[in-house]
This record gives C-alpha cells, structure tokens and sequence, in this order.
C-alpha cells in the first residue's frame, strides 16, 4: 500500500490533469479540433505569472487571474486568425491540426527567445510546508488542490448557471439547433478557446512554483491531458475530470512500485481503452 | 503578353530562390592566412540549442575569454607560433546531431581536431572524425569505451584518433567515493540517473566498483522529461538512503531537491554529478531552504588539496574568469568548464609539442599514448591499455563542494587515479 | 502547334518536359557539385518524402496517423542490429527491414485500424511511444539510448568502377534518387489502379463506399501496410547514412513532421505532394538552424508552416501551385477574365 506522501502526490498531478483535460474538452467539444498547442497555453500561464510576480511585484493570485485573462485572450486571438481561417469543410481538421502542431513550435521558440532556456523559479512563493507527522506537503501544492476545486466549482457555475453557459452546452449538443435559436456559433467558439486557453494558463500558473518555468514545460502536460481525456471519453467534460484523476493517481502510484516503466503501462493502458472501448467510460459510442 | 510576364516574374522568383539555397550551403571560404602566428581551428559540436542548450550557451563567455588568453602567448613548435581558434557548432544533443556537427566542423570550417563533451554523443561523433583523421578528443566516452561484445562500440583498432576524457561512469564512480569520504557515517548511497544513461552497461562497472570498495548502494532511474520525483523519492527513503547521487541534468536535480525537502527528508542529502551552473537559478527554483547543503562538483584548481595544478594555469584561469565576468556584465562563477576544455587543449598542445607537428595525426596520438602532460587539472600520465584496449585514457579529479550560507565551499576530494 | 505533320499540344507536354527536365538536373546534381551539405540535404529530403508518401497514402483512406516515425525506427533498428550484431550484408537486412516494418504494419493495422477516426490517430501516438520506449529500455537488443553505431553498405565492385560508400556521399546520393524513384513509382501505381480510385472514394465518403460494397478495412490495411514497408526501408537507409540509430531519433515529433510534410506538400498528389513537403520543409529547418540567433530556428519554423497554411487557397497544399502556376501561364487572357461589371449587375 503505497505510502500517504505517494497518494497527496497523485492528488496534485490529477489536478492538473483534469484541468488541463476540462479545457481541451471544451474546445473539442465546440470546435471539433484537438488543440496540439494546448500545453504551450500552459508554459505561457507560468510565464506570465513567474513576471507578473518578479518583475512587477504583483501578488499570486492577481498574477493567476491575470495570466488567464492574457493567455485567454492570447486564445481568441489564434481561434480567430489560425484556426477559423484554416477550418474547412470535410477536410477540415487536417490543416488545424497541422497548423496548432506549428504553433507549439513557434510558441517554444518565442518563449525561447523572449525568456531565455534557463529554468526559472518561483520558489519564494507560498514557501514552506505543512507537517503531518510522517510526511509533509508543500503549501504550494496545497493551493493547487484548493485552485482546482474552486476552478472546477467556477465552470460548474458557469456551464449550469449562466446564459454564456447554455449556449455553449447547447452549440457542444446541436451546433445547427442552437445556431437556429440564434446563437452564434462562431462567438460561442471563440468565447470557448478563451476559457479553454484560460484554464491551461491558470494550470500553468498555479504549477509554476512547484516545478520550475521553462519553454518546453509544456509538452508532457498536453500529453498527459490527452490521455485523460482518452481514458476519460473524448467529448465528455466529466470524462475530463475522472480520466485525470485516475491518470494522475495511477501514474504516481505505478511510478511508486515499478519506477520507470510507468510511461510503458499508461501508454498500454490507454491503447486498450482504445481498443475495447474508444469512447472511454463517459464518452458517446460513436459509430 | 501576360503569360510571358508571368513565366519570366516567376523564373526570376526561382532563381532568386536557388540561388540563396545554394550560398546557404555553400562552404565557408578558408580564413586567408594571417602573417605571424598560424592559427589552428578546434571545432566544439555544443548543445546551443533547445533543452540542454544552457550547458552550451552559459560557458561560452568563458571560453572565449580562457582561449584570449591562450592566444597571447600561443604555444610554439620549433620557430613557429600557433594560435587556437574555437569554432562552436549546434549538435542540438543528439547523436544524429553530433554527428552533422561534426561533419560540418570538419569540411566546412577546417577544424583539426574536434572536443566534445557527451558520452551519448560520442560514437556518433567519431564515427565521422576517425575516418577523416580528425583527433577527437572527448571528456566522456563511456559507455561506448568499454569493451563490450557489441561490435560497433569503441573499436581501437577502427577509432585510432579518439582520445578518452574520464568517461562518464568513472567520474560518478570518484563522486561518489568522494561523498563517502566526506560522510564516513552514512547509511546508503542512492544513484539516480535517467534511463537516457542506462544503456551500455556503464553503470554495471559503476556499480562493480562501488562493491569493491565496500559501498552501500541503491539504484533508481526516471524517465527524461520527469518533472515529479515524489515516487522516486520515497523508494530512496524506504530504502534507507541518506545521501542520493543524481546523475542527471539539472533540472531533474533541482527538481529533486527541492521535493525531498517538501516532503519532509530533510536529512537527505543530494549531490550532483556537475558543478552549479548558476547559483542564482538553483537558489530561485529550489529555494534558499532547500539549496543550502546540495552538493556538487567543483572545479576550481586552487582549492584543490590532494591535486597539485601549476600556478601557471590556475592564473590563466582567473584571467580567463575576469575577462569573461567583463563581457557578461556580473559576476562570472562557473567553474565547470575548467576540468575539461582548457585540459583537452593543454594536452593537444602539448602533444603537438612532442610530436613536433601540427599536421600528422598518427605522431600526435603516438605522443598522447603512454605520455604525461601538465593541465588546468593537474599532472597526468596517460594510461587505460587494459581498460579500454587504448592507452588513451586520462582523468579529472573529482572534486565536490557543498552550498553553505549560499555559497559553495569545498567539502571533500577523491584523486583520479588513472585506469590500468 | 505543329511540328512537322505532327501536332503538339504544348500545353500538356510542356510542364512534363519541365517536370522531366528537373528530374534530369537533379540526377546530374553531383557532377555539378560536390558540396557534401548541399547533397546531404537532399539525401535527407528524399528519406522523408518517402515516409511522406505512406503517411499521405495512409491519409488518402482517411485515416490520420501520427506514427509513422516508428515503423522508421523499426525499420532502422532491424537493419542495424542485422548488419552490425550478425554480420548480414547491408542490402539484405536492408530488405528485411522493409519486410519486417510491414509485416508489423500488418499485424498492428488489422488489430489499430478497427477503432476508427480520431481513436486510430491516438493509437498511433501511443504505438510510437511504445517503439521509441522498447528501443530505450530493451538494452540486450537495441543497446538503449547509447544507441548503434551503423556501417556503410560495402563496396560495389561493377567491372573496373568501385562504388564506395565510406568514402562519399555520392553513392548515398544515387541510391536515395533511385528508390525515391521506385517508391514514387508504386505509390504512383496505386494511387491509378482501382485500389488508388476505391482510396479516394473511401476517403471523400466512407459511407457511400461501404454500401456500394468495398470493404474499407481491406483497402486500409493495404495503404497502411505498403506504407510500413516503404517507411521501414526509407529509416533501414537513412540510419545508414547517419551512421547510428537511437531511440530518440525517430519520436512523436519526427512522426509530426511528416505529417506537417504531408499537409504542407499537399495531399493531392502522393508523390509530387511528398517530395515538395519534405524537401521545402527540411531545407527550411536545416537552414534556419544555421542561424546564430538559437531558437529563433523553432519561432520561424512554425510560423513559415502556419504562414503558407494561410496563405494557400484552402484545401491545397504547395503541390497544387504547380498546376495553378501553368494554369496561369497557358490561359488566354481573353478567355477567362470576367469584366467586373457582369457581377455587379447581378447584384
């Protein structure tokens, strides 16, 4: 039985799992692309916070919500130029994959260029750790539990309770129904990537302090994220959630017993969801 | 006639478009000869690019500055004077870019001999510099250097111009007698590396000669690109691991650190397989708490206490440091590059020197077999004919430091002692 | 145009001499040069495009794969561990390599392609994981990350001519143009025969062709099959002019090149489409490599990709230029130019 420090462990990669997850799905589910460059919306979070707090002095969770805001935004701006331009019908998700797959190279460049390669750190912020007598946990890692349950409370909020909400469940379900009732699918689509974007920046932020911030910190994540929502169900947001805490947990616990070889088992795993059930435990059957 | 607007505007656009292809691959003109000292040109394939590219990028200033210095002087053979030049080429740390590095290092810039770093890298790496006759002299050769039933390693017969830098599992081995030196008391070593350095059977020997000499040892390895090692970490604890080895990059090793603090060993101790880059990266990742008692490698020459350098080098490094803190505007404190770029150029030198000529491969190599040469690490004899089936072999001592009050203060050595 | 009794319709023979005339120049390239960068470059280019050309194939049955740098890698590993730990001659295992990559391609399609869409392109992102973490770990056989060192092929005695291959490119450089040849030939061949038409009618509605009877598993495990020979052979001979093989040569990102190859060529054309892709694209990086400024390499990079995304009509890739370029050049003005006024009548 793996030890509690292994388990408080696994909770915190779910978190950022299922973050992650939650705002691919939602951009999928919208406009029908996996977003390759997903996990570089995430490196741009932590970078934004990691200046936002050095350079300007701005405490934690304003820098949070601002690096939402900017890379939200930074988002919309690709929906609008990359990615509608490029949609076309029948063979439209080939170009858009392709050109968000050029994107993760051109943002790692960017962030190359305009950061530096060097690992950097936000270890001064919420230091310290909290003991619990045969182990301990960071603060900072506690704040990524807590971030995540608000942030999951938030979208619940906002997915339910809201008219934004509603259109957007509604274009996911019936994009021609909904667009008869007059709701602009192209508005709702932009409006998605902005909060799809938003929640791997905030990821990125809130992670920013436990590991370190470089360019290429995003890569693993939209991996990972990928596999949860494989595990999880391609379309579904609670998908989202469940794959990424079991991914985060199995991978901390396989990791735990048979060290390396964890990459091995979740690959396999995930070939055989595919194989025996492609849509995941709370995905539609598709034909 | 519009379609013959067309065709001519598009044929110009085409030529124009070949002929900026063809100058990008054209090959650079060869330097015209400068009157005085003869310049010889050493080419570097580094990572200057992607993930690993700091540990090209950072010393560079350095080195630079360190061949400055070299050049005042040059080295003489007979009535001629000779200068070094360093030519830098990206091998982005692969091996297939090594290799391409290597290539263009040595028919584009006419490079004589070619240094390196990586042991990953280094058949690759030589599969290109023996055929064409380019000394290749390497910090780190294993585990291609030992003589394995895989054909295609390290052949001495097939690879006659590769010369041996301590090969990457001595220096852990030396490491890590020297941590055990510095802590009679300690439980267990553990030895963590990324599965990237698995192959081979390198580490089989490290492991072979730590029960030699009677070490307690537990071995762990995590897959490249881990950011958590909260797994690992509490596999080193229940194994009963005071003090851990990592032999990673650094980033894996901050990222150590900083978690076993986290997670409540703070009696862990961490050491690491190279010198600190940049003291103020450590200190912002992992966090002053947590930085204070990392142990890493240490080259500075004049705190050596078991390894005598020439006061003639330990000055020309210092030189070589303040130049290179002027250019980069702050302090310069990275040590690291000491142990081998200035010593593999020492030893060419050198060599050149006894063979009498800068132009014949085989009398240089001859000169480095069996020879002992003076370097920015101390006085070495050649040796590793029954090692390795070459008597190429030299070594680096393998010094370490400990972070105390946030700076990095000597804590212990182990002298090389050169393979048989 | 009239030559002799003979009538010559310029407009069709005119780009095939132009085409014939490239193929010409390329075949003679190294009498003209030496330049082992230069040669280099497009031995490499030709390596890929052929890769391309399966993933375009494969593409051309609807399905997405993101692994095709894996059946390079086992491809290159056979041939390696061939040649260098049984002392097989180099051509053979060159030839096994095709055969084992497809037979795998064989066995992991029937078992892959049943998932369908999007599921088939995940599971080819985890099947190329699982090669490049297999040739990591597996060190009896692959001798993990240190990797193989290859050897060149032996020398080819014909007559009194020596082709040597440790001594020049050259001989890498023919040898790449003729299977380049060969391979565009059968991918050319199919892509004609009914197997091609039935391809593209699965493609443009996988429904409509199932009613009308064709069996769309068959026709997907061929395309995917003949891509995995071809794939296999193209990473058996590139590992040999690199002179070693690693597990991190042939990775997601490599598979994601080619796909990036396949779109921006163009997927109209299997062969034209690859081998524009491939040697655009991978001038492109070697070039921007060179450059002082690091990472500015990966900056340009992806926004050349996505800048000619944008820029070409939608749906087309590089190759169809070609075609529009001697569109433009043989229509008469007359013909085609509508008067802006007729439009505006309309209104």
């Amino acid at each position: 039985m793996p030890p509690a420090g292994i388990w408080i462990d696994g909770l915190v990669q779910s978190c950022i799992y299922m973050t992650m997850a939650f705002g691919m799905v939602l951009v999928f589910s919208i406009l029908g692309i996996l977003n390759w460059a997903h996990g570089q919306f995430y490196m741009l979070g932590a970078f934004v916070v990691y200046y936002a707090i050095t350079a300007a002095g701005i405490p934690f969770p304003v820098s949070l919500l601002i690096s939402g805001v900017v890379v939200g935004g930074l988002g919309m701006l690709v929906e609008k130029f990359v990615i509608e331009r490029l949609s076309v019908p029948g063979y439209g998700m080939l170009y858009v994959t392709v050109a968000t797959l050029a994107l993760v190279f051109f943002f790692e460049g960017a962030a190359g260029m305009a950061f530096g390669l060097m690992d950097k750190g936000l270890a001064t912020v919420l230091p310290g750790v909290l003991d619990l007598g045969s182990f301990s946990v960071s603060y900072q890692k506690i704040a990524v539990i807590i971030f995540t349950l608000v942030i999951m409370a938030a979208m619940y909020v906002v997915l339910n309770r809201t008219k934004v909400g509603l259109a957007i469940r509604a274009a996911a379900q019936e994009p021609v129904a909904a667009s008869l009732y007059g709701i602009s699918v192209k508005r709702v689509s932009l409006i998605v990537m902005g909060i799809g974007c938003a929640l791997a920046a905030m990821a990125g932020s809130i992670m920013a302090p436990v590991y370190s911030v470089n360019p290429f910190m995003g890569r693993i994540p939209m991996i990972m994220s990928l596999l949860a929502i494989v595990i999880g169900g391609l379309g579904s947001l609670t998908g989202a959630i469940v794959g990424g805490i079991i991914l985060g947990l199995l991978n901390s616990v396989i990791a735990y017993k048979i060290s390396y070889f964890s990459e091995v088992a979740l690959f396999v795993l995930v070939i055989l969801v595919l194989l025996i059930r492609p849509q995941g435990l709370f995905g539609a059957p598709q034909k | 006639m519009k379609k013959w607007y067309n065709i001519t505007a598009i044929s110009v656009v085409m030529v124009i478009v070949l002929g900026m292809f063809a100058m990008a691959c054209a090959p650079k003109a060869a330097p015209p000869q400068p009157t005085g000292p003869i310049t010889i040109n050493i080419g570097l394939p580094m990572p200057l690019s992607g993930s690993a590219s700091p540990w090209g990028l950072i010393p560079t200033p350095f080195r630079e500055a360190w061949f400055e210095v070299f050049n005042k002087e040059g080295f003489k053979i007979g009535d001629q004077t000779y200068n070094i030049k360093l030519i830098q080429v990206d091998d982005q740390n692969t091996a297939e870019g090594g290799a391409a590095a290597a290539k263009q290092l040595i028919f584009g810039d006419n490079c004589k001999f070619i240094a390196g770093h990586w042991g990953w890298n280094f058949s690759a790496v030589a599969a290109v510099t023996n055929p064409a006759k380019v000394i290749f002299v390497t910090r780190n050769g294993s585990p291609d250097a030992f003589p394995v039933s895989w054909p295609g390693a390290y052949d001495p017969k097939t690879m006659p111009y590769v010369v041996f830098g301590t090969p990457s599992q001595e220096e852990f081995t030396f490491d890590c007698l020297a941590l055990v030196d510095a802590f009679p008391n300690y439980k267990r070593l553990g030895l963590l590396d990324s599965t990237v350095g698995k192959g081979g059977g390198g580490w089989t020997k490290v492991q072979n000669t730590l029960d030699q000499a009677g070490v307690r040892w537990q071995s762990e390895w995590f897959t490249p690109g881990t950011t958590d090692f909260a797994p690992i970490i509490t596999r080193f604890d229940e194994g009963g691991c005071d003090i851990v080895f990592v032999a990673g990059w650094i980033g894996e090793y901050m990222a150590f650190l900083k978690q076993r603090w986290e997670m409540g060993h703070k009696d862990m101790k961490v050491a690491c397989s190279g010198p600190f880059v940049s003291m103020a990266m450590y200190k912002a990742v992992v966090g002053a708490d947590a930085f204070e008692g990392a142990i890493g490698a240490y080259y500075a020459p004049w705190e050596l206490k078991k390894t005598k350098v020439d006061p003639k080098y330990i000055a020309q490094c210092q030189e070589a440091l303040t130049i290179a803190a002027e250019k980069t505007g702050k302090p310069y404190a990275y040590t690291g590059e000491i142990a081998w770029l200035p010593s593999h150029v020492l030893i060419l030198v050198q060599a050149m020197q006894k063979a009498g000529t800068v132009d014949d491969p085989d009398a240089i190599m001859k000169a480095i077999r069996g020879g002992t040469f003076d370097t920015t690490v101390g006085k070495w004899t050649m040796s590793g004919a029954q090692t390795y089936g070459s008597p190429v072999v030299f070594g680096t001592a393998a010094p370490m430091c400990i972070i105390q009050g946030g700076k990095e203060v000597y804590l212990s050595e182990h002298p090389m002692e050169p393979l048989p | 145009m009239m030559l002799g009794r003979y009538y010559i319709d310029y407009k069709s023979v005119l780009p095939k001499v132009v085409a014939g005339a490239l193929v010409v120049l390329l075949a003679v390239f190294p009498v003209i040069t030496t330049n082992m960068v230069t040669l280099s470059i497009l031995i490499s280019s030709g390596i890929w495009a052929i890769a391309v050309m399966g993933f375009t194939l494969v593409l051309r049955t609807g399905q997405f794969s993101m692994g095709q740098a894996a059946f390079m890698a086992i491809g290159g590993y056979v041939s390696a561990i061939l040649t260098v730990k049984l002392g097989i001659p180099y051509w053979p295992s060159f030839l096994a390599a095709g055969v084992v990559s497809g037979l795998i391609a064989l066995v992991i399609g029937v078992i892959m392609l049943s998932a369908g869409g999007i599921y088939f392109s995940i599971i080819t992102i985890a099947f190329g994981e699982i090669v490049r973490i297999v040739a990591l770990n597996w060190e009896a056989v692959t001798r993990g990350a240190a990797g193989i060192l290859t050897r060149p092929p032996a020398p080819i005695t014909i007559g009194n001519f020596e082709i040597n291959f440790a001594t020049s490119v050259v001989p890498y450089y023919y040898f790449m143009f003729l299977l380049v040849i060969m391979a565009g030939l059968v991918f050319r061949q199919i892509d004609r025969t009914r197997i091609g038409g039935t391809f593209r009618g699965v493609a443009a509605n996988p429904m409509l062709s199932e009613h009308l009877g064709v069996h769309l598993m068959k026709y997907r495990v061929i395309a995917f099959t003949v891509a995995g020979v071809f794939t296999g052979l193209a990473g058996a001979y590139y590992v040999t002019f690199l002179s070693v093989i690693t597990p991190l040569m042939f990775d997601l990102w490599k598979s994601i090149q080619i796909m990036m190859m396949s779109i921006v060529g163009g997927i109209s054309s299997i062969v034209g489409g690859a081998l524009i892709g491939a040697t655009v694209l991978y001038t492109l990086g070697t070039y921007l490599s060179r450059l002082p400024i690091y990472n500015i390499q990966y900056l340009l990079f992806g926004a050349a990709v996505v800048l000619v995304l944008l820029f070409l009509p939608k749906g087309t890739g590089l190759v169809d230029l070609w075609g529009k370029f001697w569109h433009k050049v043989f229509r008469e003005p007359e013909e085609y130019e509508m008067p802006e006024e007729s439009e505006m009548a309309v209104e």
